[in-house]
């Protein structure tokens, strides 16, 4: 049966791209690029990310598999939704169908910067953070370490039943932090350096779930001063270079760290061999509080400095900071973090992503070349990168997939496998009976109790 | 361990005796039905990892040669198939000095595998591989196709071709849980509890190694689709016990499910974990010998031009006897 060989390739369109139309390209990255989809039979609109083939020979790409596997196991409000996983068999690449979010807080904090020039009010603040931790904590007490946690990562719902909610994206780098058999940096993974904690900085090796919580407390600052808090300027070399630059925006603001408060400091290597000489350096007094402006006896310069915590092991976790003052106060934080709180306050118009529409789904169709990804605030889903010919699309309403449950899901899963291949029906799994369905509804109900948490169920 | 409770593993891949039999029967049905309408149960996978089925034989009313010599396999025959693979795939990672828990992870790949398709669809050599170069990118310890090929001589590209059907076909469910884990955990909990005394704790050792054999003998049989990877783990310990003696089973189990408020009482676990002892009783790792004649019935319903090829050469040989 050889001479079958190679019948499936060519250039057909492959059956499951009937479920959606394709609107326009909105993002690219290292592993592929996004596209943006309205499905044809439900409303909604849809993100679909195209993972290319991994390196020749290698076949299908770790990082799309790392994201779908995790992606499969969780379920919460604050984090991002796999709809559809699909595969092109005539290139071997993966399309993971997510739901759409309209907005990212780099695009938030961007507008406010340079459009509004004007902060972002104290809720839409607090309600960001609070989801952001809300779905950090879900990931962490479900063992999984984001690793990647950088404002165009953080998502938030544009209009529709889930506005204003938080999505936390981009799983491509996370790890279930049972101890892993290989550490990051022999994967040759390049990320973000502003967001980075001091201990991987000082070339620790071992991820904690604390290297999210440094992330959030940058992110919470840039929040707060609509610019980042760190910006170290990035030494590129392979593999792993010292990121010195990076650690003196650091020690600059927050003060040049010490044994006596950090033990284990002595052991991370780049400290110990004194690289640089980053031992001997000399840092004026902190000044964080002068930076974000902030009283230094308000709560919410407190979590931030407890988020800043140079000990990874003091570091405040994410289902402390929920539980801190700063979230007990006026204003309280709520579910649509975008909406109005003060009556007479302005409806802020966040523009909605810029859309390529000169492509297709295979990416190919765009005339100018792409530029390379940039490290420093590359795009998640978000698309920086789009050329100037992106036409804005009209507004409209974006009303999320109607939120459905996890069975549902799951057979949303299936149905889709079965669209795409519709000669391999084996992998059309129908759902167990019995236990599953039970246990299903068991994770529904702790979904639900993860949910209730909002202090005071303030709902807007 | 991201938790096994809200697991897909828990929701979608545990199952009932009954419905093991269901699937791995229909399976078989498809393959003997394939034989009978293409003449072989061959599922083509493409370069590019789409598949195709065979074409149809040619006017089927006129054949006049039926493939009547080409025997499907029995479910027993595909049992012993799988098992066999399933033995070969913890040889293969131990070859390569693999974690276990990439073993275990193979092993459970490769049986999700066979509850969709037989045997006959797709040789079990070329899926059991695929299934651990998926389980190494899985668990972090990325081996190359190609250095995986070399390792064991074999040809590394049936690992690529094989991987998005065997994705797909685990339905992109990729964490699974073993019984390692929970007997370390166990284990543990035993170094800390007053019933080992200090000049035990070797004994303990000697305990700890006998339950990971024993779990690699479950691993080997229904059981991983059956329970829990908790139970799987006291099972071993159980049996890991009846050796060595080291504690009074019922009592550390009584202690164990009244701590963790447990949805079962002793005597249902102990039922659970006779049903797994009866399992790897009963099971029968077949011998190369044993696999010869079953395999050999499986190349035909793979490839039945082989046959054509083997008569001719038999006629040949006859004829060559003849001539000398």
């Amino acid at each position: 049966m050889g001479d079958g060989r190679g019948g499936g390739g060519g250039s057909q369109r492959p059956a499951w791209l009937q479920m959606y139309e394709l609107v326009g390209k909105i993002g690219e990255g290292t592993y592929g690029l996004v596209f943006l989809a309205r499905t044809k039979n439900r409303k909604g609109s849809i993100a679909i990310k195209k993972f290319k083939q991994s390196k020749e020979g290698d076949g299908v790409s770790p990082t799309a598999i790392r994201e779908i596997m995790l992606l499969r196991e969780i379920t919460h409000e604050n984090v991002v939704k796999l709809v559809n996983v699909h595969i092109n068999h005539a290139d071997m690449s993966l399309y993971l169908a997510f739901d759409y979010a309209e907005h990212d807080l780099y695009e938030i904090i961007r507008h406010h910067r340079e459009q509004l020039n004007l902060a972002i009010n104290p809720y839409t603040v607090k309600s960001l953070l609070w989801q952001l931790l809300n779905g950090l904590n879900y990931l962490h007490s479900n063992w999984i370490i984001h690793r990647d946690l950088k404002p165009s990562n953080i998502l938030v719902m544009g209009e529709g039943e889930e506005h204003g909610i938080v999505k936390i994206a981009d799983f491509g780098l996370a790890r279930i932090y049972q101890a892993p058999l290989k550490p990051l940096y022999e994967n040759g993974v390049v990320v973000t350096i502003w967001y980075r904690a001091p201990e991987l900085l000082l070339g620790g090796k071992h991820y904690t779930s604390a290297v999210d919580m440094w992330a959030v407390g940058c992110i919470f600052a840039e929040l707060i001063t609509l610019k980042p808090l760190f910006q170290g300027v990035e030494v590129k070399a392979t593999p792993n270079p010292f990121q010195f630059d990076q650690l003196d925006k650091i020690f600059k603001v927050l003060g040049h760290p010490t044994t006596e408060k950090w033990p284990t400091l002595a052991n991370l290597p780049h400290w110990q061999t004194d690289q640089q000489n980053i031992q001997g350096r000399k840092y004026e007094n902190p000044g964080l509080h002068n930076i974000v402006h902030l009283n230094q006896k308000s709560p919410a310069f407190d979590l931030l400095s407890k988020m800043l915590e140079y000990d990874p092991k003091k570091r405040i976790t994410a289902a402390q900071a929920l539980e801190h003052e700063y979230f007990r106060m006026e204003p309280l934080p709520g579910r649509n973090a975008l909406v109005v709180t003060q009556p007479g306050e302005k409806i802020i118009a966040y523009p909605v992503r810029p859309v390529d529409t000169n492509t297709d789904f295979e990416g190919t169709a765009t005339l100018q070349p792409s530029q390379p990804p940039s490290s420093g605030n590359g795009p998640g889903v978000a698309g920086q990168q789009m050329s100037q010919r992106g036409v804005p699309r009209q507004m409209q309403s974006m009303v999320g997939m109607p939120r459905v449950g996890p069975n549902a899901s799951m057979a949303a899963y299936n149905a889709a496998s079965q669209a795409g291949m519709a000669n391999l029906n084996p992998a059309n799994l129908p759902m167990q009976r019995g236990t599953g369905q039970q246990q299903l509804r068991r994770k529904d109900q702790g979904m639900g109790m993860q949910n209730q948490g909002y202090p005071q169920q303030k709902r807007r | 361990m991201a938790d096994f409770e809200t697991s897909t593993h828990r929701s979608k891949w545990i199952f009932t005796l009954e419905d093991l039999m269901e699937r791995r029967a229909s399976a078989n049905d498809t393959a003997l039905k394939m034989l009978d309408q293409y003449g072989t149960t061959r599922v083509e996978v493409n370069v590019d990892g789409s598949i195709s089925y065979p074409e149809p034989l040619f006017d089927l009313n006129t054949t006049v040669e039926p493939n009547t010599n080409i025997k499907a396999l029995t479910c027993q025959e595909e049992e012993y198939m799988r098992i066999f693979y399933e033995q070969k795939i913890q040889e293969v990672c131990k070859a390569f000095q693999f974690p276990i828990k990439i073993q275990a992870t193979s092993l459970i790949y490769f049986k999700r595998f066979y509850l969709q398709w037989s045997v006959m669809q797709h040789h079990p050599k070329s899926i059991m591989l695929t299934c651990i170069y998926a389980s190494c990118k899985v668990e972090e310890n990325h081996v190359s196709a190609e250095e995986l090929g070399k390792g064991i001589k074999q040809d590394h590209k049936p690992i690529l071709n094989n991987e998005m059907l065997v994705l797909q076909s685990l339905g992109f469910d990729l964490i699974v849980y073993a019984p390692y884990r929970p007997i370390n955990g166990f284990i543990h909990d035993l170094e800390e509890s007053v019933e080992i005394r200090n000049s035990e704790l070797e004994h303990l050792q000697n305990f700890h190694e006998t339950a990971i054999q024993e779990a690699n003998k479950i691993m080997l049989t229904d059981a991983p689709l059956l329970y829990p990877p908790g139970q799987l783990a006291l099972a071993a310990l159980r049996r890991s016990n009846e050796v060595h003696c080291v504690i009074d089973f019922e009592r550390y189990m009584d202690g164990v499910l009244s701590r963790q408020n447990s949805q079962y009482s002793v005597s249902e676990l102990l039922d659970f974990l006779g049903s797994i002892d009866y399992l790897v009783d009963k099971i029968k790792v077949p011998t190369i010998e044993d696999m010869k004649p079953i395999d050999r019935k499986l190349r035909m319903c793979l490839d039945p031009s082989s046959q054509d090829e083997s008569k001719r050469r038999e006629k040949k040989s006859r004829k060559s006897k003849r001539t000398a």
